[in-house]
């Protein structure tokens, strides 16, 4: 309990200036960000009206305050191209986004690992030199690249998936958790479901590509500092069996650090995010973030930028947690 | 600490560094001296010759203008590799400035400036630099700027702990003691001493920094048309990539052998830096 307690507290601060890099946001825009914003045509009125909504006319540090109040009672502005508040458009894309990501880091955790485990017993053979290479083309290459070779290999050429967007346009009805393969299968849809897993599979490859092989590459680093250590050679020294050694002792202790990479990496993923949402079609927060740059709809940037880094101070709780349950040497350290 | 002669012997023995070196080197040599010989500009439109496939008239065939996208490639890779050094350059230069002052002052300046660097690492990176490329206005060196304020917390983060680590040794109190100034004490001891760790972060970092730049391109924020850069050009290529697809394949390509190649290096400074990774049973 003290330790979850004292994770708290030591987040409190980083929220802060998180909130403060937020609000900074609109005044590094260069000039008066109203006239910016609403670009040339804009009238006299609306210019003063997006300044008194920007809170533009007050000292700084009151801006502040009356910003972070309004984030309080859940008012994150109204968006300059629809007038709609943004807090609610946010609210109406994630389940597309945490549909889509956690899909991702599943299917990541299920290639990533046993690659860099398979890579750490075989260290410099032919496999693992093949394998390594393979990864390195994971973390290297750009979403966007992979994005658009799948689009052109599985949709465009053999025609075996939808090229994007989310669900087929004949589902209509309303959502009922937001989740579009869980919706479809609570109403018993199995065509509905097929499509929307369809539909999934492509994005959700993007995603997981990148988290896959960072999470083999921080494997097999792992699996072979420990495989140095001195209890391993003693276990093999007992007459344990080399499997034995690798899958119960050795993995055992190279998932620690695995969980705080795969912590990290999937908020990092959420980058990625906005661009597979984007070629992709998907109707989740990165794509509304995307729209909204090409718009200068600042109240969304900020309002996606802050929900984005919110996600990210969860998780990393979140792996913190899981990391000092798993190992008591971690609570105490961290005290 | 090894010595330089190690570090050749090292990556000339480690197949995947020397694999990155030779990657590297290729890539340098064509963007460098390739458009001495391939003499075609790379923004001259030829709109009867639009979408042509790749053949002897234009080697890679040509883009949605008519452009040639062999020279775009070359001149672009001109781009992204200026655009991979100074963002890392000055990430560098302010990242490990402000970390070797944060680790060697101490005290509430210390505190302040890691919870600062932490904030901004609770943001995803690209999200950042997509929200700072923003509100500077769609440029490529404001995105290039935006870009180098992501990437300066991590290299404040490692310098402050090679600070924190050699500021306790006794050459250093010494000097503390004698009266040297504290500028020179940072420069000649506490960075000479904690330079390693920070060059294997900083070619790392120079991945990272190409792949940024590339998706704020491909996002719109970064290098503006008609200026030949590898993200934008995928981008501007999107809706003709079912019929043509070289348009925006050899842009892309030129991106990932380029992240590859810096990765490589880095992965071998790191192990050659870290003998624990070095391959055991």
């Amino acid at each position: 309990m003290v330790f979850v307690a004292g994770r708290i507290a030591a987040a409190i601060p980083v929220l802060a200036l998180v909130l403060i890099i937020v609000f900074l946001l609109v005044r590094a825009i260069p000039g008066d960000p109203a006239v910016v914003l609403l670009g040339p045509g804009a009238t006299r009125e609306q210019i003063a009206a997006l300044r008194d909504q920007l809170r533009l006319d007050l000292p700084a540090p009151q801006q502040f305050l009356e910003y972070v109040a309004a984030l309080a009672r859940g008012d994150f502005g109204l968006s300059l191209k629809n007038g709609e508040p943004v807090l609610r458009e946010i609210l109406l894309r994630l389940p597309a986004t945490i549909e889509l990501t956690l899909m991702a880091m599943f299917v990541a955790v299920l290639v990533g690992v046993p690659l860099g485990v398979i890579c750490a017993t075989r260290a410099n053979g032919p496999l693992d030199h093949l394998l390594r290479l393979v990864s390195l083309v994971g973390v290297s290459i750009p979403a966007f690249l992979l994005a658009l070779l799948l689009q052109l290999i599985f949709a465009s050429y053999l025609g075996w998936l939808p090229v994007s967007g989310r669900t087929s346009a004949l589902v209509t009805e309303a959502p009922i958790t937001g989740f579009a393969v869980l919706d479809a299968m609570l109403r018993g849809d199995g065509a509905a479901a097929r499509s929307a897993l369809a539909h999934l599979v492509l994005p959700c490859a993007v995603l997981a590509a990148f988290l896959a092989a960072t999470l083999g590459r921080y494997v097999r680093n792992s699996m072979l500092e420990i495989l140095g250590e001195d209890f391993v050679r003693t276990a093999r020294a007992k007459g344990m069996t080399r499997p034995r050694v690798i899958y119960v002792h050795a993995l055992r202790n190279a998932l620690l650090p695995a969980v705080t990479i795969l912590g990290l990496k999937s908020a990092e993923m959420l980058g990625g995010a906005i661009l597979t949402e984007t070629i992709f079609a998907w109707p989740g927060i990165g794509r509304y973030m995307f729209e909204a740059i090409r718009n200068r709809d600042f109240p969304v940037i900020q309002g996606t930028t802050l929900v984005f880094a919110l996600i990210y101070v969860m998780t990393s709780l979140a792996v913190d947690f899981i990391h000092g349950a798993l190992d008591p040497r971690v609570r105490r350290k961290m005290l | 600490m090894h010595g330089m002669g190690g570090l050749a012997h090292f990556l000339r023995s480690n197949r995947m560094a020397s694999f990155g070196i030779v990657l590297l080197g290729l890539i340098l040599i064509a963007v460098l001296v390739g458009p001495i010989f391939y003499e075609v500009s790379p923004t001259r439109l030829n709109i009867l010759k639009r979408l042509a496939p790749p053949g002897p008239d234009f080697w890679l065939g040509t883009d949605s203008l008519g452009r040639d996208v062999l020279a775009r490639l070359l001149h672009g890779g001109r781009v992204t590799l200026v655009v991979g050094c100074s963002v890392v350059a000055l990430a560098f230069a302010v990242g490990v400035t402000i970390g070797m002052i944060s680790g060697f002052a101490g005290g509430w300046l210390d505190w302040f400036i890691m919870r600062l660097a932490d904030a901004m690492l609770s943001f995803p990176s690209l999200v950042l630099a997509i929200a700072l490329a923003a509100a500077f206005g769609p440029s490529l060196e404001n995105a290039m700027l935006a870009v180098a304020i992501t990437l300066m917390p991590q290299f404040a983060r490692v310098a402050r702990g090679q600070a924190v680590s050699v500021s306790v040794k006794p050459y250093v109190e010494a000097a503390v003691t004698l009266g040297l100034p504290r500028g020179r004490i940072l420069l000649r001891y506490v960075f000479a001493n904690g330079v390693g760790p920070l060059l294997v972060q900083a070619t790392l970092a120079l991945g990272a920094a190409i792949l940024q730049t590339a998706s704020l391109g491909f996002l719109g924020l970064g290098a503006q048309p008609p200026a030949a850069e590898w993200g934008a050009d995928v981008s501007i290529n999107l809706d003709f990539v079912r019929s043509a697809p070289w348009v925006a394949l050899a842009p892309g390509a030129g991106i990932l052998l380029t992240v590859m190649a810096f990765n490589l290096i880095g992965d071998g400074l790191a192990e050659w830096m870290d003998p624990r990774r070095r391959a055991v049973i």
